[in-house]
């Protein structure tokens, strides 16, 4: 076996190597400017940040091997095999977990890890937040507060968009479809590591002054923000990076490497939710980058494309923006939705009802959402004529958003239910995800928006939908295919707890919030009337209930993936061929790349009994490939 | 299941770099990457024509300076696109006659791409205003900017693949890179087209 | 049971609280001062949608819980639920009606929105200035002030004007709120219906002291009103 085991260190490609290169590169880019500024040239602190950043970015890549491949490649040198064999990293040795490595299950527990981690970073500083709302007045300084709020967001915005694409749709797309790895493997772990870089330099933005301008980063405003805005501008385009690599990815995998036998319609409607929402990322995440750049080149180079004094257009900025971040919400909320549908037959023990119809609503929600952006803007300027036509598409897209309700609802009706704890959180995913819903509605009315625009009622209906889609959509998932990727159960008890826990403290947490906005209390905004004290400070404490039930699910998964029992290939006894491996599945997935002869969901189909898991004949039979 | 056996000289794997779909995976994903560059040049354009719109004239009066000749950048059109052509060849020949005379076409598109920044480099000193000049300047020099930076990485791929020619490595097995390098360049010349035509013609 | 028993009891359940709180829900009035010809279309649309909304709510809701009670499999029971297939009726139905109700609630909107904003005559107009972190009136009699009085029953044309940043003019009782953006003239219209001292904010973050931006604004007659402009001190250099 030519598996090299590298030790961490300078010598070789590592995070060692990484941080250094991140270091050297910073050290590089302020150190030139610096340099240019001794013989005359003058350099501003923004251009000081701005090129360091990012030659400490490609210092990190560098460091961490992201381009030994490419490079290898360019210079016309041979590809060292065993090298490149390396890179998959071996199974159950936990290093890998660190390093650049290839395996798609790999990187998908990556982008787990960091996404649960920035959750909890972003929802402590929430509760910071939530102290100073506790009463009204103020119990820091505004300036701690905005940044704080604007970096929760920014956070969790980057929790939304990667967590359930990048973390379990990393791993089991592959799987799923029948493939033995994403179509681009390194691409895939640039994607990855091109991630630490850009949170690092959200995190650090209070060092840098703080940035105060909310995710938005509206202009002007953003113009006149510290340097610390600047980190958020330049880590978003980074992401954004990121993820149009590994949308290319996800559906250069979906549409070029499916089993044989694996048609379009008999893929796991997972599968298909993230086909749609890699299409957003692919289509809409280059005109943020776009409208990012430009307000970067405001900043550093100059420019004027939103200084309103010298003919630029403020609400342009507005328009690429929210061209972008409308199709943004869905790319969160879409893999959550398809997360529970997959889930839903399993514990139902029925086929997904209406799958076809579910197939339309997410390909349907995908074009729609580009024709919906300017309800961010109903109380902007922009012409009156423009509410009326954007207004009709905003509550049309209710109409497939509510196809995914009749296809849980369809499939629960008359099923056999089994309320493990990733049922549970399909349950509270409906409830949630309906309230987030209905209260879009009231926001897509022109004359309801006027009234509840930048108020907490905003903040209520986009934790509704976020947390209620993603949030919940990824719990399910995790607890779900926690047996599949770590060969060990779960405690079912603790999830229990976890998943009652949470779900009473956010719904208290976040239902007075619609109150509070409609009584007038602004968002982003540190202080407030006296009156609305009361309810604020019972959200608060629930708000810190949920930081406890999160706690729950940490110790939960920690423990479980050390000592829980072992998990069988298929505990729940699914149809989805990501069952029919080990448990976790080996370094390539399958023994022998199976064929597959049906639908994913042929629960209850003639032998109305179910066969135990261990005997299970798959339902999806293998045969070895010629 | 044991470990490594099968991944020595699995396709699926190596999907990237060689075996039997790698090249199709690979062109399939440069166009989906091509994809994402059109509507990012789209949200440059789509500003350009709003702050045009917005301001009255164009160039604005504030702007005080003339929009740049058209002879420099005319010139650079015909370069472009004779560069495409000959990229085009340069494919052409390695479909058809195993790339015999691939190198040689590489090597002209370089030499076209290279003149091309030449001349929009001259071009740039000798305008007469800067990106800190008003609106103009900023759409100006950054949908340019934007756009030479784009030909300065498709001419480094290009290089790239030639000397990877030169060393025998592109074969008429073996030639996705060549290919690849072809779209993007192309993609390159048609932005080119209208940027051209957007910000020296109209 | 039947398939058919199991939807009539939920569809019962499911009818008879919808009914209930759309009763309830069409008495509700959200907002809390409403004083003005627009405030009131927000109130009534914002009524509408909820009572609307009931029976979308309680369809879902009912649906799961329905099934969470009685459609639970027994510790231990190996069975599969039945599968069901097709439906194409149910699934057009549902698809339908929910299409219907949204163009609806589109077709109700839009009319709000044209009443809001739709006739563009005016009997008293201020130009707002916004700044960084401060509002300043200027009257059509060439004066300004730091407060807002507007008539009551006559409708007002309110242009908005920032030298630095966004800010947006949010009067909550008289349904306004409008950002003010540099660059361009923004406007809104309103007809005050209810006299009195009320409050207003800026609704758009506009830096650190966006949290003070706040401002009492008056609705009175026109008598009155023009009693209050002559004390104003008249500006040389009014715009
Ligand atoms: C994924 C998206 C997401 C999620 C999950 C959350 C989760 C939460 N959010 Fe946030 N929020 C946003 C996205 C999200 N938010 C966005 C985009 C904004 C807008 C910003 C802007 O306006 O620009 C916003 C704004 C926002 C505001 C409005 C600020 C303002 O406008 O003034 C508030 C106020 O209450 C708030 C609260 C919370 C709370 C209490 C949670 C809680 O649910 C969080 C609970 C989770 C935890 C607390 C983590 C677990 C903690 C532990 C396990 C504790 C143990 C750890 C240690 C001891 C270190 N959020
Ligand atoms: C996961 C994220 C997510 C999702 C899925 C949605 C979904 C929707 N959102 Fe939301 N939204 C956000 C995240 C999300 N939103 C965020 C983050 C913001 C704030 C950004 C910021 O300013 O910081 C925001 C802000 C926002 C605004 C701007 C408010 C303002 O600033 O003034 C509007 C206005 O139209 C809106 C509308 C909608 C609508 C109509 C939907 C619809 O897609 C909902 C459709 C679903 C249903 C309606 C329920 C199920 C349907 C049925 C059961 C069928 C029957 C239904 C009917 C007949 C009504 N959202
Ligand atoms: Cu002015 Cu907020
Ligand atoms: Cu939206």
């Amino acid at each position: 076996m030519t598996v090299v085991l590298r030790r961490s260190g300078l010598g070789t490609p590592g995070l060692t190597r990484a941080v250094a290169g991140a270091a050297l590169g910073a050290a590089i880019g302020v150190g030139g400017l610096l340099a240019a500024s001794a013989v005359g040239i003058r350099a501003e602190g923004g251009q000081l940040l701005g090129l360091g950043y990012v030659f400490a970015l490609f210092g990190f890549l560098l460091g961490v091997g992201a381009f030994r491949f490419w490079l290898t490649w360019a210079a016309a040198r041979p590809i060292d095999a065993a090298e490149e064999h390396a890179w998959h990293g071996t199974a159950g040795d936990w290093r890998r977990y660190f390093r650049f490595t290839t395996d798609h299950k790999v990187i998908g527990v990556q982008y787990l890890v960091t996404a649960f981690t920035l959750f909890v970073v972003a929802g402590s500083v929430a509760m910071l937040m939530r102290y100073e709302l506790a009463q009204p007045g103020l119990a820091f300084d505004k300036e701690v507060y905005n940044t704080a709020m604007s970096t929760h967001g920014a956070m969790m915005i980057t929790v939304a968009l990667v967590s359930i694409i990048g973390g379990l749709g990393n791993y089991l797309v592959p799987l799923m479809v029948g493939a033995r790895d994403m179509a681009f493997p390194k691409a895939n772990a640039l994607s990855f590591w091109m991630l630490p870089p850009a949170v690092v330099m959200v995190a650090i933005n209070p060092l840098l002054g703080g940035f105060d301008s909310g995710w938005t980063a509206y202009p002007p405003l953003s113009q006149q923000a510290n340097l610390g805005q600047q980190a958020y501008l330049m880590a978003f385009v980074t992401v954004g990076f990121s993820s149009i690599l590994s949308s290319i990815n996800f559906l250069t995998t979906v549409f070029r490497m499916r089993a044989p036998g694996m048609s379009l319609m008999r893929m796991p409607i997972l599968v298909w939710a993230l086909t749609v929402t890699a299409t957003l990322g692919l289509i809409a995440t280059s005109v943020v980058a776009g409208a990012f750049t430009m307000l970067l080149f405001d900043r550093v180079l100059g420019t004027s494309f939103f200084r309103a004094s010298r003919g630029g257009d403020v609400i342009l900025f507005q328009h690429l923006f929210w061209f972008y971040s409308h199709p943004a919400v869905y790319i969160m909320a879409v893999p959550g939705l398809g997360a529970i549908l997959e889930i839903v037959p399993v514990f139902a023990r029925k086929p997904l009802f209406a799958y076809p119809l579910a197939v339309l609503a997410f390909l349907m929600i995908g074009v729609m959402s580009f024709m919906v952006w300017a309800h961010h803007m109903f109380v902007s300027g922009m012409a009156t004529f423009f509410h009326i036509p954007i207004m009709l598409t905003t509550e049309l897209i209710s109409v497939p958003t509510g196809v995914v309700f009749l296809t849980a609802l369809g499939t629960i009706w008359m099923g056999r239910i089994r309320f493990k704890t990733p049922m549970l959180w399909v349950f509270g995913f409906l409830w949630a995800f309906l309230v987030g819903g209905i209260t879009g509605v009231y926001l897509a009315d022109v004359p309801t928006d006027i009234t509840l625009s930048d108020t907490f009622f905003v903040v209520a209906h986009f934790h509704y939908t976020i947390i209620g889609a993603t949030i919940y959509g990824l719990f399910a998932g995790t607890y779900f295919w926690f047996p599949k990727i770590t060969g060990r159960m779960y405690d079912e008890r603790l999830g229990k707890i976890h998943f009652w826990w949470f779900t009473i403290a956010f719904n208290l947490a976040f239902l007075p919030m619609f109150w509070l906005g409609i009584e007038g209390m602004r968002r982003r905004v540190a202080d407030y009337p006296a009156n609305l004290g009361p309810v604020n400070l019972f959200v608060s404490l629930m708000a810190a209930n949920i930081a406890l039930s999160v706690a729950v699910f940490l110790y939960n998964m920690i423990r479980s993936w050390q000592r829980g029992p072992k998990a069988s290939p298929n505990p729940w006894n699914a149809q989805t061929l990501e069952w029919q491996t080990s448990s976790p599945p080996p370094v390539n997935n399958f023994d022998d790349i199976p064929v597959v002869t049906g639908t994913p969901y042929q629960y209850g189909s003639p032998p109305m009994v179910a066969t135990p898991p261990s005997a299970a004949p798959a339902p999806v039979p293998g045969r070895p490939q010629p | 299941m044991t470990g490594h056996a099968a991944t020595q000289h699995d396709p699926a794997i190596h999907a990237m770099d060689d075996g039997v779909d790698g090249p199709r995976n690979m062109l399939f994903g440069v166009r989906l990457g091509i994809a994402s560059e059109v509507m990012l040049f789209g949200a440059l354009f789509a500003a350009y024509f709003v702050i045009r719109a917005d301001s009255g004239g164009w160039p604005p009066e504030s702007f005080g300076g003339e929009r740049p000749e058209i002879l420099l950048p005319g010139i650079n059109t015909l370069l472009l696109v004779t560069s495409s052509i000959t990229m085009q060849l340069g494919v052409w020949d390695v479909q058809r006659h195993g790339g015999r005379h691939l190198l040689r076409w590489l090597v002209i598109t370089v030499l076209l791409g290279v003149t091309f920044l030449g001349i929009q480099g001259y071009e740039y000193a000798n305008n007469g205003f800067g990106l800190r000049d008003g609106v103009f300047g900023s759409v100006f020099y950054t949908l340019t900017g934007f756009h030479g930076f784009h030909v300065l990485a498709g001419l480094a791929f290009i290089a790239i693949v030639a000397n990877r020619a030169r060393r025998g490595m592109v074969t008429a097995q073996h030639h996705t890179a060549v290919e690849a390098a072809s779209y993007y360049w192309h993609f390159v010349d048609v932005v080119w087209l209208f940027l051209f035509s957007t910000l020296y013609v109209l | 049971m039947s398939m058919r028993r199991h939807l009539v009891i939920a569809v019962i359940a499911w009818a008879l609280l919808s009914a209930v709180s759309m009763v309830l829900a069409a008495g509700l009035s959200a907002m809390p001062e409403v004083a003005s010809q627009e405030a009131a279309i927000e109130n009534r649309t914002f009524t509408v949608l909820t009572v609307v909304s009931m029976p979308v709510l309680w369809l879902v809701v009912v649906g799961m819980t329905y099934s969470a009670l009685r459609f639970r499999a027994r510790d231990g029971e190996p069975e599969d639920g039945l599968p069901i297939h097709g439906h194409s009726a149910l699934q057009a139905g549902w698809v339908l009606v929910t299409f219907v109700m949204v163009i609806g609630l589109f077709v109700y909107g839009t009319v709000g929105l044209v009443e809001i904003r739709g006739a563009q005559t005016a009997d008293f107009q201020v130009e707002v200035h916004a700044k960084q972190w401060a509002w300043e009136f200027h009257y059509p009699n060439g004066t300004e002030s730091k407060e807002l009085h507007v008539p009551i029953n006559r409708r007002v044309h309110l242009t908005f004007l920032s030298d630095d940043v966004i800010h947006s003019m949010w009067l909550p009782a008289l349904g306004v709120k409008q950002d003010v953006v540099p660059g361009r003239t923004t406007e809104a219209y309103t007809t005050p219906t209810v006299a009195g001292t009320y409050g207003g904010r800026c609704a758009e973050l506009c830096g650190f002291g966006h949290t003070d931006m706040v401002m009492t604004f008056v609705v009175q007659d026109e008598g009155a009103l023009n009693a209050w402009l002559s004390t104003l001190p008249k500006q040389e250099h009014a715009q």
